[in-house]
């Protein structure tokens, strides 16, 4: 299971991710966009985008790296998830997917952005811990208990989408993971971080091969990352059985 | 006429013949900052060599005899007290950007501290975005990746009244939200977490604030890169942003006082690029991987002109460079802006010629512009060529070896005094100081930094239940995969200590560096010091400087902890009020095994809770007397003996598993202490200061003493840790609320509710 990790400037999330994918038996790679060229994606079975601020956020959080990936390689990356290969991207990646239209693509890839992730209610960037509900099976789901935690750090993680597009998103089983209360329980401020409409953390799009997520699974990965671990024992981190769950599938 | 134009934007400055009203009006004519003393000096040397300098060559001296660039002021001070402090440890110390230290076998970590705070009082977002940069690049020219953040940062406090600013000052408020957004934005970007810091406020700091920022990074020891050039016929070469106006005269800036006038200096406030740096620090990290920086030095603090000169002299050679090479922001820069210019997200590297080209490919890879602008020489002088035109030529030693002064100093004597207030109502004053500013959560800072980012945070700035947290009293970060070995890294300050008695303000912060670390597991390793002070032209500012100073360097030849990097920040003066002294510690430990780190949130009901140290009744500087307005210049005496014996005895018994959480006593004295403990926890507590012995029940609560700490141990360890551990119990874990009584007497009874909303929304009130 090849994974290309994508760089470009201001991603920051790539050496933590680099592990949680080496860790779980991937081979991962980093893959600056600079010198990425048309036929290269051919070779990998994962394409991540990981956290950060790509291109500084300056016009809007990851349009810039969407509108050059749609400049180099947009024919190649439209084939890649149509052969079903897998895709994921995690903050500022998943900001990039809805940016790209690949997410939630509810009757398919648009053209133009059927959702945003806007900016927190709380106004400013949050760095904190969420607890999260897993809500449908998909394959980066498998073996995700019901309730887990990991942490959010972002300005713009507020997922809103139309109505009609929002009700497709539920229909089509697209959610995979919402915030809740610790106790399981529908979430308010905090435990909703930004704001999310329905809660929403994750989605995937309806084929379930493309996953965009607001938390970091790689910050999760092993038990000493969680916050809690002086209060309570775990084996690993939450964030892993993620990347465990995709392993396993392949 | 003063200037003759001999060249394109170059001019000769004939100062051979000028009267001593005509030097004062040079220097201020081009914003030089030297006083009559030292223009007389130049105005000398110029006179032997029979010709007037250039203007490049006023300007370069001018920027390298600086108090920020040439320590002028404070090097024989520092020489006698804090320099020279030995470690097993260390390996390069008070030499280059950033002090290097052992980590482990083939490890090193490298940090250093600075202030950046003239900048800040005048733009505050860019100021201290500004500030973050540098120190990122002073630990990532050692060939270090950076990874950890800290921010002390000091104010007026935000209910301060508008009427009662002076002219040209902003106010508390914006200053804060700026400086916090200005570090937010720049060290967010650029993939670096945040993990500690101090936001202190007090009145003294309304005209001046005080934004000190440090940076950690861990290197390979084989991979350690020195800031200096070794051999001739090595390249110089520039990396990363372009060089423009922006920042020109910032280093002379900083050695003035602020004034109404400061505004209009803005364009001495840098502007920093995270999303130029982040590809930077790929980039160097790269190149240094390969083997192929023979030496390397950030551009911060006085562009080129210090660097270049810093760099060869170190290293006993020369340099020349040619200043039509510097890549621009700007057309029509004249070549002494270009030589001062502080643009920031700049490198200088010194290269071998056969390695330029691989440099190139990796600046090609991240998009990062490079430009070839001289290189060394054998002889040791400086050259600048402009259009083919030399415009200056001095020796090193005399533009770089610079100036040194014996300042004047006064030491103040301290008269001994403590009013004794009436007794207080327990609860009240209790909640008051809870939701003080200088006590109340800094949550609204604290997360809007990322802390979490690289995965390495193990040990986070908020602890406790998820959703729950409180303070800790530091961080831990785990910076290799395949070790559990950890740093802790914590900040300190004590100004209202230190105004009292600045010796003794500086053994209290030394302690409380010490009480920070082992509060987490980790042993006391080395240190950074930001020392911030007055106008050091002013004998009792000086003397401040030297009693704070000689504090620090007692208190780390006696616990055997070395200063390995620090900045001195003088002329935060404004309006003649000079700030507090205020000595800013970054202080780092070593914890072997990470797994065995202790947080500060209580754990589990039934646990016994243990107090170490003495109280004492020393209620000067306390927040308590300050708070109700009651006088005290009996600061707390500090014995470093205890200190060293009690830090042991707690690593022991952590070491051995007996202790589950652990939070020093500081800032409010034992009740706030056991306060924060049981909010991160989620549980309270029922205390017996009975066994403390005989002492007023508000000295006993609220006293500042040092040396102390609270300790949950394990139920039925009892026996065990106190066979290690010198200590008294106070009480047990468990509950839904604060419960504290002295013998038959009670004193307060508060909900954790309660106590966490007051914790919680004293300075958030403020903020929004």
């Amino acid at each position: 299971m090849k994974v290309a990790i994508l760089q470009m400037e201001g991603t920051n999330c790539e050496e933590e991710s680099f592990i949680a994918f080496r860790d779980s038996g991937f081979e991962p790679e980093y893959v600056h966009i600079n010198l990425l060229k048309p036929g290269d994606l051919e070779k990998y079975n994962v394409l991540f985008i990981p956290g950060g601020f790509s291109a500084g956020d300056y016009v809007r959080a990851g349009a810039i790296f969407a509108a050059r990936l749609k400049a180099k390689i947009w024919k190649d990356l439209k084939n890649f998830v149509d052969e079903g290969k897998i895709v994921m991207g995690v903050c500022n990646g998943f900001q990039v997917l809805i940016e790209l239209g690949l997410l939630p693509a509810v009757d398919g890839i648009s053209d133009e952005p059927q959702a945003a992730l806007m900016v927190n209610d709380s106004n400013k960037f949050e760095c904190r811990w969420t607890y999260l509900r897993r809500e449908n099976d998909t394959i980066f789901t498998s073996k995700v208990p019901e309730v887990i935690t990991l942490p959010v750090a972002h300005a713009e993680g507020k997922f809103v989408a139309p109505n009609k597009i929002l009700e497709k998103i539920e229909e089509q089983k697209q959610v995979v993971f919402r915030y809740v209360k610790p106790d399981g329980s529908k979430a308010d401020y905090p435990w909703n971080p930004n704001g999310s409409m329905n809660d929403i953390a994750a989605i995937t799009n309806p084929q379930g091969n493309v996953l965009g997520i607001m938390p970091h699974p790689e910050r999760a990965f092993f038990w000493y990352q969680h916050p809690d671990w002086t209060r309570k024992k775990r084996e690993k981190g939450d964030g892993s059985l993620i990347f465990k769950s995709l392993i396993k599938y392949s | 006429m003063k200037y003759e134009k001999i060249s394109d934007k170059v001019y000769r400055v004939k100062m051979r013949d000028a009267s001593d009203d005509e030097l004062k009006k040079i220097s201020d004519e081009m914003g030089l900052a030297l006083n009559l003393e030292e223009m007389k000096r130049i105005k000398e040397y110029f006179s032997n060599l029979g010709r007037d300098p250039t203007d490049v060559e006023i300007h370069a001296i001018a920027q390298a005899w600086s108090e920020h660039c040439s320590y002028k002021s404070s090097k024989p001070i520092l020489r006698k007290y804090i320099f020279g402090i030995e470690s097993p440890h260390t390996i390069v110390v008070m030499q280059d950007d950033a002090g290097v230290v052992e980590f482990d076998e083939n490890h090193a970590y490298v940090f250093k501290i600075e202030s950046h705070n003239h900048p800040s009082a005048v733009e505050p977002y860019g100021g201290a975005a500004t500030g973050v940069g540098g120190i990122i690049r002073d630990v990532l020219n050692m060939g270090a990746k950076p990874i950890a953040l800290v921010d002390p940062l000091f104010f007026a406090p935000p209910d301060y009244p508008y009427k009662k600013l002076r002219q040209g000052i902003k106010h508390p408020r914006y200053l804060l939200k700026g400086v916090v957004s200005g570090i937010r934005d720049y060290g967010n970007r650029v993939g670096i977490p945040t993990v500690a810091g101090i936001t202190y406020f007090d009145e003294g700091y309304v005209n001046n604030i005080l934004v000190n920022a440090g940076c950690l990074g861990i290197v390979k020891k084989d991979k350690i890169v020195r800031s200096r050039v070794t051999k001739p016929d090595v390249l110089l070469v520039m990396v990363g942003g372009r060089t423009g106006r922006d920042g020109i005269h910032g280093v002379n800036f900083a050695s003035k006082v602020l004034s109404e006038k400061s505004e209009e200096e803005r364009e001495a406030v840098q502007l920093g690029n995270p999303i130029l740096k982040e590809p930077l620090i790929h980039l160097i990290l790269e190149a240094n991987e390969m083997g192929i920086i023979h030496g390397m030095k950030d551009l911060g603090g006085g562009g080129l002109g210090s660097v270049v000169g810093e760099m060869c002299y170190s290293g006993g050679v020369g340099a020349e460079v040619h200043l039509d090479k510097v890549l621009l922001k700007e057309r029509d820069m004249a070549p002494w802006e270009i030589w001062v210019s502080e643009s920031q997200e700049r490198m200088l590297l010194a290269i071998e010629e056969e390695n330029l080209e691989k440099l190139k490919n990796l600046c090609d890879k991240w998009d990062v512009e490079i430009s070839v602008i001289g290189k060394s020489i054998m002889e040791k002088n400086l050259r600048i060529y402009w259009q083919g035109r030399k415009i200056l030529d001095l020796p090193l030693n005399f533009l770089t070896g610079g100036v040194e002064y014996n300042r004047p100093y006064k030491i103040q004597k301290i008269e001994k005094m403590q009013e004794i207030p009436p007794e207080p109502k327990y609860r009240e004053i209790f909640l008051n100081l809870l939701s003080s500013i200088n006590i109340a959560s800094k949550e609204w800072i604290i997360r809007q930094y990322d802390h979490e980012v690289q995965g390495k945070t193990v040990i986070k700035p908020l602890q406790g239940e998820i959703g729950f947290e409180t303070h800790g009293d530091a961080a831990v970060i785990k910076p290799l995969h395949d070790s559990w070995r950890g740093i802790a890294i914590t900040t300190v300050a004590n100004p209202q200590i230190a105004r009292i008695d600045p010796y003794v303000g500086s053994l209290y912060t030394m302690d409380e560096a010490v009480r920070n670390l082992v509060a987490v597991g980790a042993k006391p390793h080395a240190l950074s010091d930001c020392l911030n002070f007055g106008n050091p032209e002013k004998e009792e500012i000086m003397g401040e400087f030297v009693e704070s100073s000689r504090g620090l360097g007692e208190a780390g030849r006696f616990l055997e902890i070395p200063f390995v990097s620090g900045n001195v920040s003088f002329y935060n003066e404004a309006f003649r009020m000079n700030i507090p002294p205020t000595v800013v510690l970054m202080a780092v430990g070593i914890i072997e095994d990470m797994r065995k780190a202790i947080t500060t949130d209580l754990k589990k009901e039934g646990n016994p809770v243990y107090l170490v140290g003495e109280t004492r009744e020393e209620m000067g500087g306390s927040d308590y007397y300050r708070m109700i307005g009651v006088r005290s210049t009996y600061v707390p005496r500090v014995d470093l003996s205890e200190t060293k014996r009690r830090s042991e005895e707690l690593l022991k018994a952590m070491k051995s598993g007996l202790i589950l959480s652990c939070h020093d006593v500081s800032h409010g004295g034992l009740a706030v202490t056991l306060a924060e403990m049981a909010i991160g926890g989620n549980i309270g507590a029922e205390i017996d200061l009975r066994s403390m012995g005989v002492m007023r029940d508000d000295f006993k609560l609220f006293s500042e003493s040092p040396t102390r700490w609270v300790c949950e141990v394990q139920r039925g360890k009892e026996g065990e840790f106190e066979k290690i551990v010198n200590a008294t119990k106070i009480g047990y874990v468990g509950g839904n609320s604060l419960r504290v009584r002295d013998g038959e007497r009670w004193l307060f009874n508060v909900h954790l509710n309660i106590l966490r909303s007051r914790w919680k929304n004293g300075l958030k009130d403020y903020l929004g």
